[in-house]
């Protein structure tokens, strides 16, 4: 666990994942994938999605918390370019309530600490749909610069839609300490979820209501 | 077979395959991989082709194999990803074969495969990125009229010096098509 002013990264958990088909079919998920095609994810896809991120060499699947331990979304860093220490960086509060609050712009900082402060990369990358003004707004104020726009670049909706290409530098980031202290983040106070059954809970009660 | 006036694109075969060692290990490879410098053995080479040759293609993407009007082997040019719902191809090249640097060679090549992108798979944008420090493609993005779209700082290293990646994008309705590009350019065969 790494504990940061508003949330934890932590791994991603079944506690996570329980979530995690919900997640993946919220618009929210699109949003950041932006490149994908937006599809019905199932239960299967959801695993392998899972396991590919587990199984990455060059990247890595990580779960946000609130600090009462609820799950709110994942932070992604992807296409690790080992030779330019570069990455891709991807962020979603799956639990929707949490959009745009300061949880889930902590969830992105804690990420570029992450990534700069411990995995001692040098830049990463970001883009956003061009509407997508709540991301544009998370990726500003944590500190990425836009760098440019492509052009009519993904099918969206009905309409080509251009993309927001944005960069952030090891030299703009002022430490997470620095930046957190500026930004003055405050808790949005939603309510945690309630925790789900554990399967595993349900059988044993099962298994001591019949002996 | 797509037929240009200085080069021809073909499939990407055996004939390609026998060089793709040369020049993934010789300068072009450095270009192409914006300042990548890497030893590459026979038997890398071949396990990437069939993985390569295995992969979902060309649902990801099409590889061309650019050859002089005599037949000999250049190098690579294609379409490295591709989505048919946002028609949107990314694209990729090099010239393995540096005495055919600078004569228009790769010029010709990249007017094929661009009315091959639009005209044959219907795409309505193509792009791709190379680093600042390759004047070559910068000269050459500004003649054919794409469009400098983003520039990505520090997003390259070459020989320990840091450069700017620039992600360059050409619209369908930008694009003249292939013959009146030929005209503006003046490319002529010979």
């Amino acid at each position: 666990m790494i504990e940061g002013k508003l949330v934890d990264l932590v791994p991603f958990e079944d506690d996570f994942a329980i979530h995690m088909e919900t997640w993946m079919n919220e618009e929210a998920w699109f949003r950041a994938r932006l490149w994908e095609r937006r599809e019905p994810h199932t239960e299967d896809d959801v695993k392998k999605f899972i396991e590919k991120m587990e199984k990455s060499e060059r990247g890595a699947l990580i779960g946000f918390q609130s600090k009462d331990g609820d799950p709110i979304g994942g932070v992604i860093f992807d296409h690790e370019w080992q030779r330019v220490r570069k990455a891709d960086a991807m962020f979603f509060a799956g639990d929707t309530r949490y959009e745009g609050t300061d949880e889930h712009l902590d969830g992105l900082l804690m990420l570029l600490r992450y990534c700069f402060e411990t995995r001692n990369l040098h830049r990463l990358d970001a883009s956003a749909l061009a509407f997508d003004e709540v991301r544009i707004d998370l990726l500003r104020r944590a500190g990425f610069v836009h760098e440019g726009t492509l052009r009519q670049h993904i099918r969206y909706d009905g309409d080509y839609v251009d993309v927001e290409m944005f960069g952030i530098l090891a030299e703009d980031w002022p430490g997470y300490e620095q930046k957190v202290a500026a930004l003055d983040l405050q808790p949005s106070g939603i309510e945690p979820k309630p925790k789900p059954e554990k399967k595993d809970d349900k059988e044993t009660e099962a298994g001591e209501a019949k002996s | 077979m797509l037929e240009g006036l200085l080069v021809d694109l073909v499939p990407y075969g055996k004939r390609f395959m026998e060089n793709a060692h040369r020049w993934a290990n010789n300068d072009s490879g450095f270009w192409a991989g914006m300042g990548r410098r890497e030893f590459v053995t026979q038997a890398q080479i071949e396990a990437e082709y069939r993985e390569w040759r295995e992969s979902n293609r060309p649902e990801t993407g099409v590889a061309f194999g650019v050859q002089t009007k005599d037949g000999k082997p250049l190098g690579y040019f294609g379409i490295n990803f591709l989505s048919y719902h946002s028609r949107v191809a990314n694209l990729g090249a090099n010239i393995g074969e540096p005495d055919y640097w600078g004569g228009g060679y790769g010029t010709d090549a990249l007017l094929l495969l661009l009315d091959y992108a639009f005209d044959t798979l219907d795409m309505r944008r193509v792009w791709l990125i190379t680093m600042t420090l390759n004047e070559r493609v910068l000269r050459q993005m500004e003649k054919i009229g794409f469009l400098l779209e983003a520039r990505q700082r520090k997003a390259t290293i070459a020989d320990g010096v840091p450069y700017d990646v620039v992600v360059y994008g050409l619209l369908r309705e930008e694009w003249p098509g292939r013959v009146a590009m030929i005209d503006r350019l003046g490319l002529r065969a010979r």
